[in-house]
């Protein structure tokens, strides 16, 4: 049955727009260009389909859709034009003039940008006359640039370096007074922004009006006097204004949380997806020194095109903000806590409980006392006495493993996932939904995110009913309406979360899991897509991904099965979860797939992910 | 056979720019005769053998540019009047708007009927006070007698003409900066094609026309296009022309006169020659500020189309600029690059960072700092501009760089040599 398709994302504008070619220029299926008698012979153009034109663009045939530029046409052959102002997600400036190429029979160079292939074109991207005006166009981009290439955060990743490097006549002959603009400028609430390294593409004027659909930027100004400013009283500030670092093509605009802080030749990008919210951005996590510096979006053309919101790019945060926990932490039981002795006093396992026994490791101890303390309330409490909160930011493994083990094996009667949401869907990315994973645990038969489900499970542990509580990466004492007295009566507490909330404090065993970047796994999006999380962070201590916390738990009743990593798992659950029918954990490949029954496919007709 | 001034003919009557006035010198005949007796499409083909060719610059056939309109009427058309006239020692369309306004409208009715347009749009330059106020009140004054507004002299064709002042840009006389600033954007060229006739003014068909082209129109338009074409130099430089001349010359104004008029025959017999008997010419800019110079020996040409493009040069917008011995051709071209750095809208790379630095180095050679390879630099970044802009700016001070290098080569260099300027170190100055 086919999905609603409400969260299907919808960019605008229409990523291109190719001009319409002079009238008579593209009358179509117009013969190729016939070699001139004497001139060396070109290569024979291929046959072209009813919506596509064939081309030569340095001697090599192409085919591409009708409507394509010249210059995706030659991304499509292999030949690289370069270009400033064209970003692939936006509309055409043909401002920069980096992209102009030659075509045969027209006396002027034409930018490849903005000119529509058109049959037959014979075009030259590499000739000696396209190399003087690109030579020209850096000379000419460089003369009032302040050369501070050695304090700016986008050396490395800069296209002016890299063009000047492939292009460029590698000196100048301006000796004049550069104009100068102001620098450091404090342009809105996470940009800064440096008017002196402005190549004034546009891109990020661009990307206020047409994507974001907020409008803070404009250029002021005439001539080489022109600079990019904001109006009076509305600085930069919308949930995207991260994305005007991405497109700016050099080390104009830089982002405020990652000034100084990496050279970009130092990080490693590992492609993951952002868990901020129920789109799941797909991103690049930039990693030195076993610490995530930047997260910036990755192209996928189905979920974010090239974009990701603001508070996405810095949803890492968290994992340097808040307390880690990093081996098991148990409280003293049976026995109840001696007097003076608060519920937060807990502490690590310390002492084996039979001393004659083989040292176990901790970890093992404590997953057998969570074992025996959740058999124990079984016993006494009957099938109802077993409860467990499971949150929507856990893997498809995880919460497979949750059902599998709590639930198939160790008796837990009901597993409730709590709703994170915040404000409300945006016109681009945002999802009210902040969980990353709220699909793929209704599709794995936890139901949708419910508070009620919650509540009444809380009120069964007040009124005594239930006795062992097993809480997977939620904070109980932040559910609005949980006091630490609510839950005092349980007898067993299970907690297990990548940092030490204060519900790690009071549970009976907790086990340090994870956290964002740390480890493998799927989540399903809100389109319906399974998307990979790579890790790209060693975990601290005795921290483990929740779904081998569940295993090693699910052995203490009779689990047999092995999963050696993720993908076993993930493979299991597409055998035997109908919905995820038919997908294979190496298929998902960086962009993902939706899952059976999800709607294929995004934006129609989207163009080729810049390179 | 003198030549019966046309364009001009009402000029310096008194009251001139009064509908009445106009009306008595037969004024709005021609509008009658071509709702009366032609379809739009035959004023098109009408206006196509007179071989009109616009006078804003580029010299385009305009029945030729009126027959790209997209054929379907999905969407409505426009007719955009350019009065933005910015060309440094361009001041001809000043004089119709101011002195005889009716005749620019005349014209724009019948070309607005020709495309079957029913809404212009009059572009103004901002500092056109006076023009603005004077073409505002013909408007008006049309309006009341019928030319304008609804079923215009009981044809069933209707239109309506806004009026927008410019606010001080040069690049907005640039036809697709006009449609920018029109829709109330920055003045900043767009890339073509799409070109107006499909693409225009809120992305509807456009029609953008120079207010001496539609005036020009109003003759065709009276007498007929057989009479019209016989006029200047047939077949491809028809109908009367003004010239604008200014510089170092006896008398600088307006001159009409048939296309293919001698230069030296308008200067020396019409503006009464040199400004000082002792300082003969050096050279001249026959089409205006943005087209090549030309050394007085090669002065000698005919003021048309194609005879100034055979000599090297444009006919522009005939804003001919007249220069004397007096004159240091570097400190003329500094002046002039200083107003097209100032006037470039910094859209795209080659003019925004190329001018400023043309002027740069102008100003080194100007003050005795020039070096002997700045020469050579300035014809080399000139070069880099021209062809590889947006729109024709980029020419239009790639051209005159180039061009004084050129013809003048020796004087830049002996700027860099003497580390002085000859004239004025000469001048003691
Ligand atoms: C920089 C620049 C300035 C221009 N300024 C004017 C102007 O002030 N008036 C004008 O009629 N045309 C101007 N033009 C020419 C217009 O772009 C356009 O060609 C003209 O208005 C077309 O009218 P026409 O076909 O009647 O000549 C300018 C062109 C450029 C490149
Ligand atoms: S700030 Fe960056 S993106 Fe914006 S115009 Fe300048 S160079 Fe382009
Ligand atoms: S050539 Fe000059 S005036 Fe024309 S678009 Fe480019 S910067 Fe603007
Ligand atoms: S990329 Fe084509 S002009 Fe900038």
């Amino acid at each position: 049955m086919a999905e609603p398709r409400s969260c299907e994302p919808r960019f605008s504008p229409p990523p291109h727009q190719p001009n319409v070619p002079a009238p008579g220029a593209a009358a179509t299926g117009a013969a190729p260009a016939a070699a001139t008698p004497g001139a060396p012979a070109t290569p024979a153009l291929p046959q072209a389909g009813p919506d596509e034109v064939a081309l030569l663009i340095d001697d090599r045939p192409v085919v591409v859709r009708r409507g394509a530029t010249v210059l995706q046409a030659a991304e499509k052959a292999g030949i690289l034009v370069p270009h400033y102002c064209y970003h692939p997600g936006m509309s055409i400036a043909g401002n920069c003039r980096m992209c102009l190429v030659e075509i045969e029979k027209m006396p002027k160079l034409q930018i490849g940008c903005a000119t529509a292939a058109t049959p037959g074109m014979v075009v030259r991207t590499n000739n000696d006359r396209v190399k003087g005006v690109r030579a020209g166009i850096q000379e000419f981009l460089l003369i009032n640039h302040p050369l501070d290439c050695p304090i700016c955060d986008q050396a490395g990743e800069c296209r002016l370096q890299a063009y000047e490097k492939d292009y460029g006549r590698g000196e100048s002959r301006f000796v004049e007074e550069k104009v100068r603009f102001p620098k450091r400028y404090d342009i809105g609430r996470s940009v800064l922004f440096d008017a002196e390294r402005c190549i004034k593409c546009t891109r990020c004027v661009r990307f206020c009006d047409e994507v974001s659909r907020s409008h803070e930027l404009a250029l002021f100004s005439r001539g080489d006097h022109a600079i990019i400013g904001t109006f009076p009283g509305r600085p930069l500030d919308n949930p995207y204004s991260g994305c005007t670092v991405d497109v700016c093509p050099v080390g104009a605009l830089t982002w405020k949380p990652f000034r100084f802080k990496a050279r970009v030749w130092f990080l490693k990008n590992v492609p993951s997806v952002c868990a901020g919210c129920a789109r799941g951005c797909n991103v690049n996590l930039a990693v030195f020194r076993n610490r995530i510096h930047r997260m910036a979006p990755r192209p996928n053309l189905d979920v974010n095109a090239y974009w990701m919101c603001d508070a996405g790019r810095q949803s890492y945060d968290s994992l340097y903000s808040r307390p880690r926990f990093e081996r098991p932490v148990v409280r003293a039981v049976p026995a109840a806590p001696r007097a003076g002795e608060s519920a937060a006093a807990a502490r690590p396992l310390r002492e084996s409980p039979d001393p004659r026994a083989e040292p176990a490791s901790l970890r093992d101890r404590a997953l057998d006392l969570a074992a025996g303390l959740l058999r124990e309330a079984a016993r006494k409490g009957g099938p109802r006495a077993l409860a467990a909160i499971v949150s929507a930011r856990l893997s498809v493994e995880d919460l497979y493993l949750a059902k599998r083990v709590l639930g198939d094996l160790a008796g837990v009667a009901r597993l409730a996932v709590p709703p994170h949401e915040e404000g409300e869907d945006d016109h681009l990315l945002i999802r009210r939904d902040r969980t990353p994973n709220a699909r793929g645990a209704e599709l794995l038969g936890f139901g949708a995110p419910s508070a009620a489900r919650v509540r009444e499970i809380l009120d069964d542990v007040a009124a005594g009913r239930v006795r062992g509580l097993v809480v997977l990466g939620e904070d109980l004492l932040a559910i609005p309406g949980v006091a630490p007295a609510m839950v005092e009566r349980l007898e067993a507490l299970i907690v297990i979360d990548w940092w030490r909330s204060p519900t790690v404090d009071i549970a009976h065993v907790a086990l340090p899991a994870c956290g964002y970047g740390e480890f493998e796994g799927t989540v399903v999006n809100c389109q319906g897509r399974v998307q990979r999380l790579r890790p790209a962070l060693r975990p601290p201590g005795e921290a483990d991904p929740a779904w081998r916390i569940l295993r090693d738990l699910g052995r203490r009743f009779d689990l047999t099965n092995e999963y050696a990593a993720p993908r076993a798992v993930f493979d299991e659950v597409a055998a035997k979860v109908p919905a995820f029918a038919g997908l294979n954990f190496s298929a998902l490949g960086d962009l993902g797939a939706p899952v059976p029954g999800a709607p294929a496919g995004g934006a129609a007709g989207a163009p080729a992910v810049e390179a | 056979m003198a030549f019966e001034p046309l364009l001009t003919r009402n000029v310096g009557r008194p009251g001139s720019e009064a509908i009445d006035a106009y009306l008595a010198s037969g004024g709005y005949q021609g509008l009658k005769r071509v709702l009366r007796e032609f379809t739009p499409e035959k004023f098109v083909e009408e206006v196509k053998s007179s071989g009109l060719r616009g006078r804003g610059g580029a010299g385009f056939s305009t029945g030729m540019k009126w027959g790209f309109l997209p054929k379907g009427r999905e969407k409505p058309r426009y007719l955009c009047v350019n009065a933005d006239e910015s060309e440094p020692g361009t001041f001809k369309d000043r004089l119709l708007i101011e002195k005889d306004p009716h005749l620019v409208l005349e014209g724009i009715i019948a070309s607005a009927y020709a495309i079957e347009c029913n809404l212009a749009f009059f572009y103004i330059r901002g500092e056109f006070h006076q023009g603005h106020r004077i073409f505002q009140k013909a408007v008006a004054e049309a309006h009341a007698r019928g030319y304008l507004g609804r079923n215009i002299l009981g044809s069933g064709f209707g239109l309506d003409i806004i009026m927008y002042r410019g606010a001080g840009a040069y690049i907005c006389g640039e036809e697709t900066a006009l449609l920018e600033s029109l829709e109330g954007k920055r003045g900043y060229p767009r890339i073509k094609p799409p070109f107006p006739a499909l693409v225009g003014l809120y992305g509807c068909p456009t029609i953008i026309n120079n207010v001496e082209t539609l005036a020009n129109v109003t003759l065709i338009a009276e007498r007929g296009a057989a009479w019209y074409a016989a006029i200047g130099r047939p077949p491809k430089n028809t109908g009367p022309k003004l010239f604008c001349l200014s510089g170092h010359v006896k008398r600088p104004g307006v001159y009409e006169a048939p296309l293919g008029v001698p230069f030296l025959e308008l200067l020396n017999e019409q503006a009464g020659g040199m400004a000082h008997p002792s300082r003969p010419l050096k050279a001249a800019v026959p089409g205006g500020s943005s087209m090549k110079i030309l050394p007085a020996s090669k002065c000698d040409v005919l003021l048309d189309f194609d005879s100034l493009a055979a000599a090297g040069t444009s006919l522009g917008s005939a804003g001919g600029i007249v220069m004397d011995t007096g004159t240091c051709i570097v400190g003329a071209l500094l002046n002039l690059a200083r107003f097209y750095a100032h006037e470039s809208c910094g859209q795209c790379t080659p003019c925004r960072e190329g001018t400023g630095w043309l002027v740069q180095i102008l100003v080194r050679l100007e003050r005795g700092d020039g070096r002997m390879e700045d020469v050579g630099l300035l014809a080399d970044i000139a070069g880099r501009i021209e062809g590889n802009t947006v729109c024709p700016f980029g020419e239009a001070i790639a051209w005159p760089v180039d061009s004084y290098v050129k013809e003048f080569r020796e004087e830049f260099e002996e700027h860099a040599r003497r580390k002085a300027c000859p004239l004025r170190a000469a001048a003691g100055r």
